[in-house]
């Protein structure tokens, strides 16, 4: 069953010198207690699709489309049914976990906030709920007593706070925006294993954002390649590594450091992309890859290339992509 | 704030670019026309005004506005609005001269303090804190009465409150740019710290500093204003605003007229320069261009 | 946290102490000599010597100082040359009308400032903002002795609901008394309003562009909720930093504001005393002043640990 549907979501923000596509035409549907990686290079609009599922884009920010969960349309929403979904049906962690407490509150009542607000619980119960939350995350008691504040902990444990307000008030759609990127590789392989045992628990559906290949690879079902604020490669986790038919999907495996060596036997890796991305208020007609695409050919210039089904669940737009399986 | 500016950024200011867009600022227009018209009133003022600025002609004493007197008469006869054209060049004479005063020694102190760092520093900047704890009404209360009332030594009593101003955000600005590449480089080079300061550090804060000094002088306006106005500064017959409205309270019953006009020509004094100081930050500040 | 406590401690001391010696040497230069100008001018020599040396004036500097000093810490302020009680009971007197009418302009400030800076920034950039900022432009730019006049010739003379001036005193009763406070404090209370209405407005719209507000939003908070929740609280803190500093603003304020009304207080004093070269008045003053200004802000300090709980020390958990 679907649980999140997103249809051509275009966001556009406003800028001094006009308005900037930062997303255009986007698409995925994510499965109750599925899991989606979202990979792409910095700035391709990750954060941007999170923020605009859960109702927080910036306010220059317009955006147009659908993003249907749970059988209702978010975009058409008033602000204040998004605010009753928020936290309760959708949760998200932010990438920050430095800065995504708040430093004049206990952890304890941070955590119970959630609960109270949507569910009318008491100080006292919800107290009690949120010491075991945080209990489950990895922050148990009496080593963190509910009373500390956010300044005496590690990055690893905030993050881990942060996961337990998400939960608290059990969600269907956990989105987790580049949860590790801030932490040290040891936090990092512990909060992931997190994520996905709560998850995999509480049956809910795990949208991750991410930089890391090998991150998608070992956490999620399906994936999407973003490029310049466009869905550029969509399929099976297993079917995307195994073909990585949009060229720039090729460029960015290559570009991923050591991690992937388990996956792509060292000396079969392309060089990194050269070029920089096109921004948003400059992107050309055509293909937003062109400029950088060891592929492109004249074709590729006119108009956006429509997106190619190349096996159930898998597409590419690209006109010229690449059909042979990786190169093992 | 101290702010992040880059090498070359204030050197080269494009100022018609600032014009451009200074132009499409409300607050910036109206703060530079109000300036500008008390400048021009102010110079206007040196050479003619409706009526002799101290004739008395007591017959007509204390007339409401009329066609003869645009804004009345005072106690004396004598006319308001050629008082108040002239206690505008009695405010911008003592603000300019302190805030001079001010900056003169504040920005070559803060400079030194960034520069040397170690024990000039812990001196200039604790003599600073410590200037903060006096009131600066109180100081200048004291200073005018060791030195006695008069518009000479309220310049004085106002531009020494202005220098740890200077000084401390001078201090604050220069010190990040100290460590800026472009200054490591210069250093690397060999060159002095004084030529470092006087090429690299003041071009890239002047623009906060004439920031500062547009802020600094409508207060001046105001300092100058109370001090007048308890009998300190500027003193009688020469006309200043502050003194205008000392007398006009005595006379608020026969003729409340009188209290307001000085009043709002100091408000309106202050008003214009604040809008102009905020819209030159805007304007000026790179910070705050790159946000929008 | 107490060795943060004791290093506020230090430096109060400190300032003060420094502040007394400025003090003592500024009045070592004003002109005038108290001896002469409380005879007045046909006193004869050896009457002048001798109350000179009953006064301690023809001791040297350093001694004179350590003496003022001395009598400072154990509460002897001296006599005043030109009323002849010690200063003290001078300062006791108008302490009753400056300390209520400085706490009642603060309050008066602050109740106006905060709420309309969370307006503001509530409705950033709209006509709420633009209003409560142009009221700021303006509170600012009024001279606070003229805006006194004003509102003397609106309530005292065209409407005679409030005196003009003048102190009824506190044996007159509560409500009378008051009545001749609240002009005084309005006119104190709007500059300092106006600035602190735009600190609270850029401290909250700053800190509702943090994170964490982020973070309440996506618990499902509204707007509103996590203004007053997660953002007033962080914001506050500089605004608590600015009240501090605003005190001394505050007592200059009240030195011109007393003389707008005739209020016998300490600002009137201190203004006296400085035109009648009642040196030893103007020193206790000054230094009572300058120590109010440093407690004020030694107090901004422990609010802040109130306020911030970074602050109160508790190292790492785990
Ligand atoms: N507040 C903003 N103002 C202007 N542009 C913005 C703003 N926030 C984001 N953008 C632009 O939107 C685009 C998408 O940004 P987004 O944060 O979604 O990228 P991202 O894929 O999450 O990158 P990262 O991996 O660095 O987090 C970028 O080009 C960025 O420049
Ligand atoms: S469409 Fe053409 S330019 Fe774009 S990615 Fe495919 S081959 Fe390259
Ligand atoms: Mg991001």
């Amino acid at each position: 069953m679907t649980l999140l549907s997103v249809r051509d979501l275009c966001v556009t923000l406003e800028t001094p010198e006009g308005p900037a596509p930062i997303l255009e035409d986007v698409g995925f549907d994510l499965a109750a207690g599925g899991s989606l990686g979202l990979v792409g290079e910095s700035g391709c609009g990750k954060s941007m699709t999170a923020l605009a599922v859960m109702g927080l884009l910036p306010e220059r920010a317009v955006a147009t489309g659908e993003i249907v969960f749970e059988g209702c349309n978010l975009l058409a929403l008033p602000e204040g049914a998004l605010c009753k979904l928020r936290g309760r049906r959708l949760a998200m962690v932010f990438q920050e976990p430095m800065t995504a407490l708040n430093p004049v509150k206990t952890i304890g009542a941070q955590v119970a906030e959630g609960l109270r607000w949507h569910l009318g619980l008491g100080r006292g119960e919800a107290e009690a709920r949120a010491v075991k939350l945080l209990d489950r995350v990895g922050v148990p008691r009496p080593r963190f007593a509910p009373g500390l504040y956010p300044h005496q902990l590690s990055g690893g444990q905030r993050q881990r706070v942060v996961i337990a307000m998400a939960l608290a008030c059990d969600p269907a759609l956990l989105i987790a925006d580049e949860p590790t990127t801030a932490l040290d590789v040891t936090s990092q392989a512990a909060i992931l294993d997190l994520l996905a045992e709560v998850a995999a628990e509480a049956g809910l559906a795990l949208l991750l954002i991410t930089h890391d290949l090998a991150v998608v690879w070992q956490n999620t079902r399906s994936m999407i390649v973003m490029y310049a604020g466009r869905v550029v490669e969509r399929g099976g986790t297993h079917e995307v590594f195994a073909r990585m038919a949009h060229p720039y999907s090729r460029g960015l495996f290559a570009a991923s450091p050591g991690a992937l060596d388990a996956v792509l036997p060292p000396g079969r890796r392309l060089a990194a992309i050269p070029g920089l991305v096109p921004d948003p208020l400059h992107r050309p007609a055509g293909c937003v890859f062109a400029g950088r695409c060891p592929r492109a050919a004249a074709d590729c210039l006119p108009a956006q290339p429509a997106e190619r089904r190349l096996a159930p669940g898998h597409a590419v737009a690209c006109l010229h992509p690449h059909l042979e399986a990786t190169p093992a | 704030m101290p702010g992040d500016i880059g090498p070359g950024e204030a050197l080269a200011p494009a100022w018609r670019e600032y014009w451009m867009r200074g132009r499409s600022s409300a607050g910036f227009v109206i703060g530079l026309a109000v300036t500008a018209l008390l400048v021009a009133v102010a110079l206007v003022s040196l050479v003619w005004t409706p009526y002799q600025v101290d004739v008395m002609d007591i017959p007509v004493k204390l007339q409401a506005p009329s066609a003869a007197h645009w804004l009345g008469t005072d106690q004396f006869g004598r006319d308001v609005l050629s008082r108040l054209m002239a206690g505008a060049v009695n405010s911008i004479a003592v603000s300019l001269v302190a805030v001079g005063i001010g900056a003169g020694l504040g920005v070559p102190l803060g400079a030194l303090a960034a520069a040397r760092r170690g024990i000039i520093e812990e001196v200039v900047m604790r003599f600073n804190d410590f200037t903060f704890a006096f009131p600066a009404l109180l100081s200048a209360v004291m200073i005018t009465a060791i030195l006695g009332p008069g518009a000479v030594n309220s310049i004085i009593a106002i531009g020494i409150f202005n220098i740890p101003v200077f000084a401390r955000l001078t201090r604050g600005a220069s010190l990040s740019l100290w460590q800026r590449d472009f200054v490591l480089a210069a250093r690397v080079a060999g060159k002095g710290r004084t030529r470092i300061t006087a090429e690299h550090i003041l071009p890239n804060i002047a623009s906060l500093l004439i920031v500062q000094m547009t802020i600094q002088f409508a207060l001046a306006i105001l300092a100058e204003a109370g001090l007048s106005y308890l009998g300190l500064g500027t003193q009688p017959p020469a006309p200043s605003w502050g003194k205008m409205l000392n007398e006009a309270q005595t006379l608020m019953y026969l003729a409340p007229q009188l209290a307001i006009f000085p009043g709002l020509a100091i408000m309106g004094t202050v008003l214009g320069l604040n809008l102009l100081g905020d819209g030159l930050r805007d304007l000026l500040d790179p910070r705050l261009r790159r946000l929008r | 946290m107490a060795v943060f406590l004791l290093q506020r401690l230090a430096a109060f001391i400190v300032t003060l102490l420094v502040a007394s010696l400025v003090v003592f040497l500024v009045m070592e230069v004003l002109p005038g000599d108290p001896a002469a100008l409380m005879l007045g001018v046909s006193a004869r020599p050896d009457t002048l010597a001798a109350l000179r040396s009953e006064m301690g004036l023809d001791l040297p500097a350093a001694q004179r100082y350590l003496l003022w000093l001395g009598g400072l810490v154990s509460g002897d302020l001296g006599t005043s040359y030109t009323y002849g009680v010690p200063v003290w009971e001078l300062v006791r007197e108008r302490i009753g009308l400056s300390l209520p009418l400085a706490l009642i302009a603060i309050c008066l400030s602050t109740l106006i400032a905060i709420p309309l800076g969370v307006l503001a920034a509530a409705r950033h950039n709209k006509p709420a903002d633009v209003g409560v900022m142009g009221f700021t432009q303006l509170g600012v730019a009024v001279p606070n002795f003229w805006f006194a006049i004003l509102l003397i010739l609106v309530f005292a003379v065209h409407w005679q609901v409030l005196p003009a001036g003048g102190f009824a005193g506190w044996d007159a009763g509560f409500w009378p008394a008051l009545k001749t406070l609240l002009l005084p404090a309005v006119a104190l209370a709007l500059p300092q309003a106006a600035i602190l209405a735009r600190v609270t407005r850029s401290s909250v719209l700053e800190t509702l562009g943090e994170d964490y507000v982020r973070t309440a939003r996506a618990k499902g908070l509204t707007r509103r909720a996590a203004l007053w929740r997660h953002a007033l609280r962080n914001a506050l803190i500089p605004v608590v930093t600015i009240m501090g500093l605003q005190f001394s603003f505050l007592l200059a304020g009240t030195i011109i504001i007393e003389n707008v009304f005739y209020l016998p207080g300490l600002g009137r004093l201190i203004f006296q005393a400085i035109a009648q070269r009642d040196l030893i008045v103007v020193k206790d003053l000054v230094i009572l002043l300058a120590a109010s200004v440093v407690a004020v802000n030694f107090i901004v300090d422990l609010l802040y640990a109130v306020l911030d709980p970074r602050l109160r020390g508790g190292g790492h958990a785990g």
